[in-house]
C-alpha cells in the first residue's frame, strides 16, 4: 500500500511538472493572449514568412505591403491560389482599407532560396509626387531581391506592379531606408569588395528610373583593402533627413552593436572615395553596446519633452534613440535580446538610460519554443502614436506595446500574442545532435498606420494580424 | 617446484601488459614530438561564449591555440565563403586587433567540416608574431580556431591542424557542434 502510495505521489509529481512546463505551449484552437490589444482582422499571406510591414496610404485606399524571406525546407515555393503555381516567396500586398476585411492583392515573387538566402524582405514606399523627380502618378516600391539586388517597382495599381529599375551585383541586401522627399536612399548591401557582409550604398533614387550612386559607407576597417579586425556589419539606418541632419545606423543584431550618428550632409556632399578618413569625417559619435547585444533597429524621437523634467533650467527636452537588439537563437540560446534607450541630447556623450524586456516567467517562453527575445519596432513617425508608444515585435511573446513619454521609464501598456494556426511552422533545436521542434508564434516586424491600426507579421507563417489598442493604452495614445 | 614456471608465467605476462601499456601512453607523444596542455580561456569576455585554450611548448616554440564554436553565426548556405570571412570570425582579433594577412587563404576540414585556413603577421608591438585563423562550418553554426606564435607561421599552422586533428580534439568539437 505504501509503495502504492509512493508510486501515486511520483506519477503526480511527474505529471504536474510536464503539465507546467508545457502549460504555456501554443496549441492551435486556443485563442490569442491579449492585454490592451485587440484583434481587428488576419491575412494567412499565402503562409509566407514575414519581415517587414510597411502601410501606404494611396489615394483612398491602405496597402500593406510585407516583405518575406524565403521559404523553408518543406516549401521551397508555397503556392500561390491566385495564380495556382508555386512562386519563390517575394512581396504580400494587401488591401487593408478595411482592416477587418483585408483583401490579398497580389503576390510578387522574389528571389528564390530558403530562409534568409531567398525572398524580398524589405520594404519602402514612396509616392512619385512626394519625390523631386518622380512619376507623379507613380507610387514606387524599393524592395530587395533576395540578397542580390534592389528593386522599384511602379505599384500605383498594388496588383499589378511594374518594375521601373534593378539595382544588382550585390550580396546581402537588407533593411533600407528611402527618404521619400529627397529620394536620398541608404541602402544595406554587401558590395563584393567590402570585407563586411553588409554596408550601406548611398543612393539619389529622386528619378527611380535613373538611380544615382553617391558613395559607398561603412566603419573605418570594412573598406575594400584594409586589414585588422573587422568591425560588426550593418543592420539599418533611420535617417532625419535634410531637416534633422542626423542618420542613425545600427550595427549587429545580437552581438556587439554599435549606435552611430553620422552627419546626413557630411556623408553626402564628403569625399566618397572608401579609405578609413573620408568614412571617418562623417561621423559624429558612436555608443558601443555590449558584446551581448545588437542594434538591428535605431529609431530617434528628438527633442521629447520629459514631464519629470519640466521644472529644470536645462535638459527639459532630450533626443531620444531607441535601439532594438534582434534575437537569433531559439529557445534563449543566447543572452537576453532586448530594447534599450539612449539618450544623445549630448551628441558626442550618447548615454543609455533606461531598457525593457518582457518578463520570461510571465509566460515561460524559453519553453515555448521558438525565439523569444525583442527583434524590431515600428517605424513610422506619424503623430498617432511617435514619441507616445512604441511597438515591439518580441518573436514568442508576440507584440508588446510600450508607453515611452518617459523613456528613462518604459513600460509595458499592452501585449497580443497571436493563436498559431495550422501554417505556423516549427523551430527546433539540436540536443544531442537530434532536433527537438515546437511550433510558437513568432512575431517578427511591426508596423503602424496613421490611423492608429497596429499590424504585426509573423517569421514561422502564421500570416498577417491587424490589431487596436484597447482600454488604458488606447488614453495613452490619446485615442477615443 | 611446480610454483616456479607459474611465477615466471606472471611475471612475463605482467611484464608484456606494463611494456604495452607504457607503449600506449608515450609512443604516440614520441611520434608528435609535441605536448599540448590545456590552459585557461585567454581572452576577455566578449559575445560567444568561451572554448577550449592549449599551450605547446614543443611545437617549433611556443605555440597557443584557441577554439570555440559560433552557433548561429554563420551563412547558412555559403558556409565560410570567403578570406574576409575568415578575417571576421576566426578570433584573430582577439589575439591582435592590427593583425596583417600574410597570402590568401586555403580551403581546410577540420573535424570533418569545411572552411578556409589563413595565415597573419602581427604587429611588432604584439606578444607574438604571427597567427593562423581557421574558420569551419556545418549549417548554420560556425567552429573557428586562432594560432598563434613566434616561430615559423608554417609550423604554427602545422601544429595547430595536427592538434585539431586529435582524436581528444575531434571529439570535443563533434560534441560542440552537435549542442552537448
Amino acid at each position: 500500500m505504501g509503495d502504492r502510495l509512493k508510486l501515486a505521489a511520483w506519477c503526480a509529481i511527474c505529471f504536474l511538472t510536464c503539465s507546467a512546463a508545457y502549460a504555456q505551449q501554443q496549441v492551435i484552437g486556443t485563442p490569442p493572449e491579449a492585454s490592451n490589444m485587440k484583434l481587428v482582422g488576419t491575412s494567412d499571406l499565402q503562409a509566407r514568412s514575414a519581415y517587414q510591414p510597411t502601410i501606404h496610404h494611396q489615394g483612398d485606399r491602405w496597402i500593406a505591403y510585407i516583405g518575406h524571406h524565403g521559404g523553408s525546407d518543406e516549401i521551397p515555393a508555397p503556392v500561390n491560389p491566385q495564380t495556382g503555381k508555386a512562386e519563390p516567396n517575394g512581396t504580400s500586398i494587401v488591401d487593408v482599407t478595411d482592416p477587418s476585411q483585408p483583401k490579398y492583392l497580389r503576390h510578387l515573387s522574389g528571389q528564390e532560396g530558403k530562409y534568409e538566402a531567398g525572398g524580398a524582405q524589405m520594404v519602402r514606399i514612396c509616392d512619385g509626387k512626394a519625390l523631386p523627380k518622380g512619376d507623379r502618378n507613380a507610387v514606387y516600391m524599393l524592395r530587395t531581391f533576395g540578397g542580390e539586388a534592389h528593386e522599384i517597382w511602379n505599384v500605383a495599381d498594388p496588383a499589378n506592379p511594374v518594375l521601373v529599375t534593378r539595382i544588382a551585383g550585390l550580396k546581402d541586401t537588407h533593411k533600407n531606408w528611402w527618404e521619400c522627399d529627397t529620394g536620398i536612399a541608404f541602402l544595406v548591401s554587401g558590395a563584393p569588395d567590402w570585407r563586411t557582409r553588409r554596408m550601406t550604398q548611398v543612393y539619389d533614387l529622386s528619378d527611380p528610373a535613373h538611380p544615382q550612386k553617391i558613395r559607398d559607407f561603412g566603419l573605418p576597417g570594412q573598406e575594400p583593402g584594409s586589414t585588422g579586425a573587422v568591425p560588426t556589419e550593418l543592420h539599418g539606418p533611420i535617417s532625419t533627413g535634410p531637416s534633422g541632419n542626423r542618420v542613425y545606423f545600427g550595427y549587429g543584431t545580437n552581438k556587439g552593436g554599435i549606435l552611430q550618428i553620422v552627419d546626413r550632409e557630411k556623408l553626402l556632399s564628403g569625399p566618397k572615395e572608401p579609405t578609413a578618413d573620408n568614412l571617418r569625417l562623417p561621423e559624429i559619435a558612436r555608443l558601443p553596446m555590449s558584446a551581448f547585444n545588437g542594434a538591428h533597429t535605431t529609431f530617434p524621437m528628438l527633442g521629447m519633452p520629459i514631464a519629470e523634467f519640466a521644472r529644470d533650467k536645462d535638459g527639459k527636452t532630450r533626443d531620444i534613440v531607441m535601439i532594438v537588439d534582434e534575437a537569433i537563437l531559439n529557445e534563449c540560446n543566447e543572452p537576453r535580446q532586448m530594447v534599450w534607450f539612449a539618450d544623445v541630447t549630448v551628441e558626442n556623450r550618447p548615454m543609455m538610460i533606461s531598457s525593457y524586456t518582457v518578463p520570461e516567467a510571465s509566460g515561460t517562453f524559453c519553453e515555448r519554443g521558438g525565439r523569444f527575445g525583442a527583434h524590431s519596432s515600428n517605424e513610422s513617425m506619424a503623430p498617432v502614436f511617435y514619441k507616445k508608444m512604441a511597438f515591439i515585435a518580441f518573436f514568442n511573446a508576440g507584440v508588446r506595446a510600450l508607453d515611452i513619454r518617459d523613456p528613462f521609464h518604459p513600460s509595458e501598456v499592452g501585449h497580443f500574442i497571436p493563436a498559431i494556426t495550422a501554417a505556423t511552422d516549427k523551430r527546433c533545436v539540436k540536443i544531442d545532435d537530434k532536433n527537438r521542434c515546437k511550433v510558437a508564434i513568432q512575431t517578427n516586424n511591426v508596423e503602424t498606420d496613421e490611423r492608429g491600426y497596429i499590424y504585426i507579421v509573423d517569421r514561422a507563417n502564421t500570416g498577417l494580424h491587424i490589431l487596436e489598442l484597447t482600454g488604458p493604452a488606447r488614453a495613452v495614445a490619446g485615442l477615443p | 617446484m611446480r610454483r616456479r614456471p607459474l611465477i615466471a608465467l606472471a611475471i612475463t605476462l605482467l611484464g608484456a601488459l606494463s611494456g604495452a601499456a607504457a607503449y600506449q601512453q608515450a609512443g604516440p607523444r614520441q611520434d608528435e614530438k609535441s605536448v599540448w596542455r590545456e590552459i585557461a580561456w585567454p581572452f576577455p569576455r566578449d559575445g560567444w561564449p568561451a572554448g577550449k585554450a592549449y599551450r605547446c611548448d614543443s611545437c617549433g616554440g611556443d605555440v597557443a591555440i584557441s577554439v570555440r564554436p559560433k552557433i548561429g553565426f554563420c551563412n547558412c548556405d555559403r558556409g565560410v565563403a570567403d578570406d574576409d570571412e575568415v578575417d571576421r570570425v576566426a578570433d584573430v582579433d582577439l589575439v591582435n586587433e592590427h593583425f596583417v594577412p600574410l597570402s590568401s587563404g586555403q580551403l581546410v576540414r577540420v573535424a570533418d567540416m569545411p572552411g578556409r585556413i589563413r595565415t597573419y603577421e602581427l604587429p611588432p608591438a604584439a606578444s607574438t608574431r604571427h597567427a593562423v585563423g581557421i574558420a569551419v562550418s556545418r549549417g548554420c553554426d560556425l567552429l573557428v580556431a586562432v594560432a598563434h606564435g613566434n616561430g615559423d607561421v608554417s609550423a604554427i599552422r602545422r601544429a595547430a591542424l595536427a592538434f585539431l586533428a586529435t582524436d581528444q580534439m575531434t571529439r570535443w568539437m563533434v560534441a560542440v557542434m552537435e549542442g552537448r
